[in-house]
């Protein structure tokens, strides 16, 4: 007759078998994959690389700077529309010059929930809080000496980064910083690099969708900052004409459609062109 | 063989409170962790200045999933079988719910200028990217940021034309950065003008008792009030 267990070894083996059942049905409730598993957020399907996405991103950027400076502020400007830096204050009957264009569209992105960042600087800018210091600067130098965009990771909070030049494309860019009392430098040309734009994005590689996504939330940055144009022309003193009529016209206005319908004319075909070789090898150099 | 003891007569009757006194309190708590009509039980402290009146789903957003999906998703991540965290309860409050409210056609600060690069000391001090930073929540004040954070960014302060009576940079040598705000709206979200005497600032206290949640000495008009017609 075999002796009884003592009663020490009984109480471990209870113990181990309680714990075993207890880490089981942990593992059965944390692991079994009823319910599915929440989706992860990190797609399969193939990627394109973050540069290529910032390369279209400044071209389009570079269709709509070139349409709202030439023909809105230039050709506004010869027509009796007034564009200041202060165009925002109630008392200022003018629209927002260049470089504060591009600031509405960076602020109307980040109402999108497309976590795409763009700024605009420079070495010698008009206000100071817009001078380029230490990464960027360093990446800026380079920028100067190639005329070659920059990218690079900004590790500190995790977002790619990529710097294109920002040059002096009419003559009023030089004109207005050159005679501006704040203005650190005075001797600007026709065709200078001014500075440059800064895009930014949280992940290096994107599926092709959210390169759509991102074009998608830039072209309505842009829609947008058009329409704060629009918002302050509708309360100047002298009214101008709103419709298809473009200020070389006349004292006239495009309406959003019609400036967005432009700029769409003008960047599209590149856009596409683009995204349709997103996935070749090497990068496009421009 | 040994006896079980005795109980005494007056012990059966006081386990019995004692168990239905347990289950009471237990009970209750689970009715406050759960309830939402007790919600409020929950925050860490007081609503700051303006937030009384918002219910705590305004900002604490549910987490998506049932509770067994996301402490899966958190395992899986742990153990690394996932590339992201998942949220368990409530997603953590960003940028994102400040804006429902507060986001405006113009700001002098906006928050997202802080992700660009050349900000990294104003990041890596202040966390100046994320609202929170400056109004931490259930604080119960309007401001959590100390007066003088300016000084991180605004060292080097240098206007070619001069709008003061004191230059700025004499100010800025002076290390006078509790007299920033005593001229300046930090977002820029008051219509009024800007004082050009030193002078004519709002006393340091004046802007103390504002950052607490006192009377605003920048007035009461804005160019763009939240939809309950704060700031």
């Amino acid at each position: 007759m075999l002796a009884p267990n003592p009663p020490k070894k009984r109480n471990l083996a209870g113990k181990a078998a309680i714990w075993g059942g207890v880490l089981a049905v942990a593992a059965i409730y944390l692991f079994a994959t009823r319910p599915p598993p929440l989706a992860d957020g990190a797609a399969a399907e193939r990627t394109v690389a973050i540069e290529k996405v910032f390369r279209i991103l400044a071209a389009e950027n570079d269709t709509v700077r070139a349409l709202w400076t030439a023909e809105i502020v230039g050709a506004g400007g010869k027509a009796g529309l007034k564009f200041h830096e202060k165009w925002r204050d109630a008392d200022v009957a003018a629209g927002p010059l260049p470089a504060l264009f591009l600031r509405e569209a960076a602020t109307a992105v980040q109402k999108t929930r497309i976590p795409l960042g763009l700024f605009l600087g420079s070495d010698f800018p008009i206000a100071q809080s817009n001078r380029f210091t230490g990464l960027q600067a360093e990446h800026f130098q380079r920028v100067r000496a190639t005329g070659k965009p920059e990218f690079f990771n900004a590790t500190d909070i995790g977002r790619q980064t990529a710097m294109f030049p920002d040059y002096a494309v009419v003559p009023g860019c030089v004109s207005c910083h050159n005679e501006h009392p704040q203005s650190p430098k005075t001797d600007w040309k026709l065709k200078d690099m001014m500075g440059a734009t800064t895009w930014s994005y949280p992940k290096d590689r994107v599926t092709l969708e959210e390169a759509m996504q991102i074009v998608a939330a830039l072209r309505s940055g842009f829609a947008a900052a058009y329409d704060g144009y629009l918002a302050k022309a509708r309360t100047f003193e002298k009214s101008p004409e709103f419709g298809e009529r473009w200020p070389r016209e006349g004292y006239s206005v495009p309406t959003r459609d019609v400036f967005m319908r432009e700029f769409e004319r003008r960047a599209s075909a590149n856009t596409v062109d683009r995204l349709l070789h997103a996935f070749d090898e090497p990068t496009p150099m421009n | 063989m040994s006896q079980a003891p005795r109980h005494s007569s007056t012990e059966r009757p006081l386990k019995r409170v004692a168990y239905v006194l347990g289950v009471a309190v237990a009970a209750a708590a689970l009715a406050a962790a759960v309830m939402p009509q007790l919600a409020r039980f929950h925050a860490k402290g007081p609503a700051n200045t303006g937030h009384a009146a918002l219910a705590c789903t305004d900002c604490h957003k549910e987490a998506p999933g049932t509770a067994r999906q996301q402490l899966q998703a958190k395992v899986q991540f742990w153990v690394g079988g996932r590339e992201r965290d998942a949220a368990f309860g409530h997603e953590r409050v960003g940028n994102e719910q400040c804006a429902t409210c507060h986001a405006r056609e113009q700001d002098s600060h906006p928050v997202h200028r802080f992700l660009e690069p050349r900000f990294a000391e104003a990041r890596a001090k202040l966390g100046a990217e994320s609202c929170v930073s400056c109004h931490r929540e259930h604080t119960g004040v309007r401001v959590t940021m100390p007066a003088t954070a300016c000084a991180t960014c605004h060292q080097d302060l240098d206007l070619k034309r001069e709008p003061l009576d004191i230059p700025h940079r004499q100010l800025v040598a002076r290390q006078e950065w509790q007299t920033c705000l005593g001229c300046h709206d930090f977002h820029g979200n008051h219509k009024r003008t800007t004082q050009t005497r030193v002078d004519d600032a709002y006393p340091p206290s004046a802007v103390r008792d504002y950052l607490a949640g006192g009377p605003s000495p920048f007035g009461r008009d804005m160019k763009y009030p939240t939809r309950t017609g704060g700031q």
